[in-house]
């Protein structure tokens, strides 16, 4: 590893603070970044590395602490003023105009172009600079023809254009493949090696060990160390990421045992960029428990929930739910054979924000009685099973009339689970439930989630939390890169096994 | 410190602001007419007294108001039920307009012989088929191809104005009437296709659009079918994860809404017009529905009082010229009281607040509130 | 002698089809931005009837056509705050636009003790060059033959589409019709953006109005341009969203109603087609190009801003 640090700070953030909504992102966080580094940004999702970055590129204001530019306090307003002191991101959702070319797309916005576009020379210049960095693209493509791993050239270059000294990467390697990373590595040497910084974001340790000069490990929102990268061991840097020991919460463990409710083979799920997402997963839930897949958002677990409730078409393999092949069958079958789910995203899929919470908590059932006679809705019931549930589950804040976007996260969390228990499911499938909830709430959730896998229901629990998993499942598996990387039951697992299989390394764990 | 003022997403607006906001688009609309009107030289005081007495002084008047209301509260649910999808269908006029040449060609073809009990539901019903069929043109593009509807029922409708001009103007079609030859109308429908009048020229139409409204009602709030369509119109994702079909919701939407224009034409056809006349027909009607549809903020039930309000607005028009104010006043004030209703939403869903600092705790605050 | 028939309606075809081109680069220009506007014929007409008021007035030409351009942008300067600024629903806010113009011109032309209804423009556009070059068999004509508007059309167009494909100010309109949230992270003002070009659009609009009323129909009646804004944004689609194809549309949908009228004259069995079919012509056609062209992925290769009549929300925090 090359080390051309010529150790002048570029960068100091210091005791940042940034709430969003009352939730600390970022709590205290120092960072210092050198002139001439690859410095790695490491932490789980929701550790506050996103906000940092955001922070930096002008994006947010910080609530309190101090930026400061080569020691002078700076104040960035908008990305504009980041970019006039050099500072560019590269964001995980690109922000490239799809219908322009790419020599467009640097030009746009740029503050030093004249009146006049020179497409020749903005041709020639892009070319060049491709050249010079291992950044190769053809500057008259437009970008939706591009692949992703080009898009992502296209936002460096755009950087280097404007010949950014601060460069910030957010997770640049979920997208790429192992090839395409490799050269982005050689790239990013390249800009430190010319005296540029980069920070570079990611939760894969052998990427942060591979390429970086040093690593600030985020969690919870605050920094919790930072390292030379030469002396750490990806254990450690384990330990740090995930943080606390795990602790195993006393609980009563599942009973006995029933069949296989769910059985999945060889399934395969494309995204909606048309890349295989899911990649052959095969997993077998039983009545009466809960399997947790513990990973890194982005890894196929959204694509995987989709494709078992049949939001998304299986490329291959197949689904089976209580013996049944339900492979082929519509979201409409799956749910009356059985199929409980409840997505990630509360209001933008599982719930029907403008209306109220009693229709929400119809929204399924909505096409039997007591909900309906007929064609014809049945008020009463509407009112009478809403009060129920309302009261049974605990969900506060319900006003008549009131759209239920307007509750509190916990309570549209609570609502959304009574719907999908009262469905009276043979496998509930649950997207990080606890997500965002206070303790209250959280604990209200855990307890129906467990009542519900002592009834016998079959119980998938996707998440990123480890707390999470450790309090509800009784077996884990690990999802990296569409494919289960690795099982055990819960009471073998640990912080540092977990971590090394959620970050790729399959040699730490004895599979 | 910074003072500044920033804009917030209100929650739950109350119904007292749900009921002023159009109430106050209309007094807006009604000082900017007002400000053209002193301009001119008119007094808008006495221009309003006039309008007011034109549509309601009188029975006359009143029946008149209630007739040029008819067709508004149909055109006014197809806008409304179709904008609450979230279906862009302002179409509404080519709708009516071949909701008309359904009903008075039926009407037609069924000839003099027919009893009114049959003659009567037919006609009606086929301008409810016509105007679905001139919806299903972009309805079914949109649902298959994602076509946008926007733009396609905006042309339909000067596609429909044309076409009914070319049946009565530019061709010796069934629906012109071959007694005129020197100035070509519409061929009278036979009277037994005629709703009764029961109030100077007022006929029962009114009470059958008020019905029809209210069928709409029901059939969007209290069936399976119109529970699951509302889940579409508010979040298509939701509905997907529900297991609702929804492209057969948004087709069967727009098809209803075209429905309700067409049956709009068939009403006025069968009711004061009598004819395919292009002069008695062609009037924005279907336009108009989309200003009854906002100002209602798409409430079917409120559709009807404010037909009834632009019912009225329309039928002062003649009276204005009378005083040596051009009818052209109505389109006016009715162009800014749209144009008020839709910048009101704006306040319906968000609010102003003046901020000293700009802080999360602040933003933290206001979103709990 | 029907090659000097044919020049004439070649000629007049070129001059309906002048207003068409002021309106449909402008629309063009406006959902360029990202923003759509059905108000063309409200803000056509308000240009119509305070151009005509202008000239009327002082007799000058070049202040009905400032007038009207004032009077375009004016009225679209509403629909950009309502829509930009109050980001309420443009499709409805630009019907209200239209619906407002055709009322405020017909009033305009209307009220009053002495109205403008009836009464012929004290000026009118005449062509441009008398004798010399004009005369110029078939060239003369076809080409020097026409009013300044007619050529200022044309450079309106010319420049539209330079300063849209060429410029640093046309990159920045397209992508923030395309993908707002994208160009405002590049640095670009998005909502200034879309202001100046709401505005320009109706000056154009406006223009575009004025000429009806100062060339083509030069004496003030209620709606003296037909359904030219509506025709306009229909063009926008035939035009596949470039200025340069604007111009040819519009000239084929002027020829079209020329010719029709030319054959009536000749006696051709061709004349038989009655105006009011003919006069559906854009409309079929803009719905055949909206079906056969910009359903789903196709849309991209049109032209379509992507970003059409949807709100932009800023990310702030």
């Amino acid at each position: 590893m090359t080390t051309s640090n010529d150790g002048s700070l570029a960068v100091g953030l210091y005791d940042v603070d940034k709430a969003f909504y009352g939730v600390k992102a970022n709590d205290r966080v120092n960072f210092e970044l050198a002139r001439g580094e690859v410095h790695a940004l490491l932490g789980e999702n929701g550790a506050g590395k996103s906000t940092l970055c955001s922070i930096l590129a002008g994006l947010y204001r910080p609530d309190a602490g101090e930026m400061r530019f080569e020691g002078e306090l700076v104040h960035f307003k908008s990305p504009k003023d980041a970019f006039a002191a050099g500072v560019g991101m590269v964001y995980q959702h690109f922000r490239l105009v799809s219908n322009l070319t790419v020599a467009e797309n640097l030009a746009l916005g740029h503050p030093d172009l004249g009146i006049r576009i020179d497409q020749k020379e903005l041709y020639r210049s892009a070319t060049e600079l491709g050249e010079k960095y291992g950044l190769p693209v053809d500057p008259g493509a437009r970008i939706w023809q591009l692949s992703v791993g080009e898009q992502q050239r296209v936002e460096i270059l755009k950087l280097l254009y404007r010949d950014a000294k601060i460069l910030i990467l957010d997770e640049p390697t979920a997208v790429l493949t192992p090839q395409e990373g490799q050269s982005l590595f050689k790239t990013m040497r390249q800009l430190a090696n010319e005296g540029r910084s980069v920070i570079f974001v990611s939760h894969k340790l052998d990427e942060v060990k591979q390429v970086s000069d040093r690593v600030t490990v985020l969690r919870d929102g605050k920094t919790v160390g930072g390292v030379a990268t030469a002396d750490a061991e990806p254990k450690d840097l384990a330990r740090m990421m995930v943080g606390r020991d795990l602790v195993l919460p006393t609980r009563e463990t599942s009973g006995e045992l029933g069949g296989a409710m769910l059985d999945v083979s060889d399934l395969r799920v494309k995204s909606d960029r048309g890349l295989t997402a899911v990649n052959g997963v095969s997993l077998a839930v039983n009545a009466g428990e809960v399997v947790g897949i513990a990973g890194v958002s982005g890894n196929g677990q959204r694509e995987l929930a989709q494709g078992l409730v049949g939001l998304r078409t299986a490329i291959t393999g197949s689904v089976v739910l209580d013996g049944e092949d339900v492979t082929k069958n519509t979201v409409l079958d799956r749910i009356r054979k059985g199929f409980a789910y409840v997505p990630q995203n509360r209001l933008g899929m599982g719930l029907s924000p403008g209306l109220t919470t009693e229709e929400n908590l119809a929204l399924k059932a909505f096409r039997r009685p007591p909900y309906s006679k007929g064609r014809q809705l049945v008020a009463s019931a509407f009112r009478d099973e809403g009060a129920r549930q309302i009261e049974q589950y605990d969900i506060r804040g319900v006003r008549p009339g009131l759209p239920i976007r307007l509750l509190s996260g916990g309570n549209l969390q609570k609502a959304l689970l009574a719907r999908e228990v009262e469905l009276d499911p043979k496998v509930l499938i649950l997207r990080s439930p606890t997500r965002g909830l206070d303790v209250g709430a959280t604990e209200a959730v855990r307890t129906l989630v467990l009542s519900e896998r002592d009834k016998g229901v079959a119980i998938l629990l996707i998440s990123e939390d480890l707390d999470e998993l450790m309090a509800l499942a009784d077996r884990l598996l690990v999802m990296y890169e569409g494919e289960i990387v690795g099982e055990m039951p819960t009471e073998e697992a640990s912080a540092e096994r977990l971590g090394l299989l959620m970050a790729g390394q399959r040699d730490g764990s004895d599979l | 410190m910074t003072r500044r003022f920033t804009v917030e997403p209100r929650g739950l607006a109350s119904n007292q602001l749900k009921l002023f906001v159009p109430i106050a688009s209309v007094l807006a609309a009604l000082v900017v007419s007002g400000v053209f009107l002193l301009v001119t030289g008119e007094n808008p005081l006495a221009v309003y007294a006039k309008m007011v007495d034109a549509s309601f002084g009188s029975p006359r008047g009143v029946a008149e108001t209630l007739i040029s209301s008819t067709p508004l509260i149909l055109v006014g649910v197809a806008a409304a039920i179709a904008f609450k999808m979230q279906v862009w269908n302002i179409g509404g006029e080519g709708q009516f307009l071949i909701g008309a040449v359904f009903a008075a060609g039926a009407a037609i073809w069924l000839g003099d012989g027919m009893p009114a009990a049959i003659a009567l539901p037919v006609v009606i019903l086929a301008g409810g088929i016509g105007g679905a069929f001139w919806a299903s043109v972009s309805a079914v593009p949109l649902v298959y191809l994602g076509t946008n509807e926007i733009i396609t029922t905006l042309m339909l409708n000067f596609i429909a104005i044309n076409f009914v001009n070319f049946l009565i103007f530019g061709s010796n079609s069934p629906w012109r009437d071959p007694a005129v030859s020197t100035f070509p109308s519409g061929r009278p429908i036979p009277g037994t296709a005629r709703l009764p009048e029961f109030f100077q020229r007022l006929d029962v139409g009114v009470f059958v659009a008020v019905g029809l409204a209210f069928i709409a009602w029901y059939l969007m709030g209290k069936t399976r079918w119109g529970f699951a369509v509302r889940i579409v119109g508010d979040s298509p994702n939701t509905a997907l994860y529900a297991g609702i079909s929804v492209p057969q919701k948004i087709l069967g939407v727009f098809l209803l809404s075209g429905a309700y224009a067409g049956f709009a034409g068939g009403l006025f056809v069968s009711g004061p017009v009598g004819a395919l006349d292009p002069r008695s027909l062609i009037l924005g009607i279907g336009f108009t529905g989309i200003i009854v549809a906002a100002l209602a903020r798409l409430n079917i039930i409120a559709v009807i009082p404010v037909a009834l309000l632009m019912g009225a607005l329309n039928n002062s028009g003649p009276a204005l010229q009378s005083i040596g104010v051009p009818t052209a006043t109505v389109t006016m004030l009715q162009g800014a009281i749209l144009l008020f209703a839709v910048a009101g939403e704006f306040f319906i869903s968000n609010r102003i607040r003046r901020l000293e600092t700009v802080s999360a705790t602040t933003i933290a605050e206001a979103e709990a509130a | 002698m029907n090659d000097s028939l044919w020049t004439l309606t070649a000629v007049a075809a070129i001059g309906l089809g002048t207003p068409l081109i002021f309106a449909t680069v402008g629309e063009v220009i406006t959902e360029r931005a990202g923003i759509l506007n059905l108000g063309v014929q409200g803000m056509m007409l308000v240009g119509a009837v305070s151009g005509f008021w202008a000239t009327f007035n002082t007799g000058s030409l070049f202040l009905g056509v400032l007038v009207a351009v004032f009077a375009g942008a004016a009225l679209s300067a509403v629909h950009a705050f309502t829509s930009i600024t109050l980001r309420v629903n443009q499709i409805v806010s630009g019907l209200a636009i239209a619906i407002f113009g055709l009322g405020l011109a017909s009033f305009l032309g209307r009220a009053g003790s002495d109205p403008l209804v009836g009464n012929p423009s004290r000026a009118v556009f005449e062509p441009l060059f008398v004798g010399g070059i004009a005369d110029w068999p078939l060239v003369g004509p076809l080409l020097f033959g026409h009013d300044v508007m007619v050529y200022l059309a044309v450079v309106v167009a010319g420049v539209s589409s330079y300063y849209l494909f060429h410029t640093r100010m046309g990159l920045s309109l397209r992508a923030v019709g395309e993908d707002p949230a994208s160009a405002e992270s590049a640095g670009v003002n998005v909502s200034f953006v879309r202001y100046v070009h709401v505005m320009v659009g109706g000056a154009l609009a406006g223009a575009g109005g004025a000429y009806f009323s100062l060339a083509l129909v030069p004496t003030w009646q209620d709606a003296p341009i037909g359904q030219a804004g509506w025709i306009a944004i229909a063009l926008v689609i035939l035009a596949s969203w470039r200025p340069w194809r604007a111009v040819f549309a519009a000239y084929l949908f002027g020829a079209a109603v020329r010719v029709q009228f030319t054959l009536q004259t000749l006696g051709e069995p061709w004349g038989n087609i009655p105006s009011t079919l003919l006069a559906m012509l854009p409309f079929v056609l803009a719905i055949i190009a909206m079906i056969v062209l910009t359903s789903g992925k196709r849309a991209r290769f049109l032209g379509a801003p992507a970003a059409l009549a949807i709100p932009y929300f800023r990310e702030q925090r």
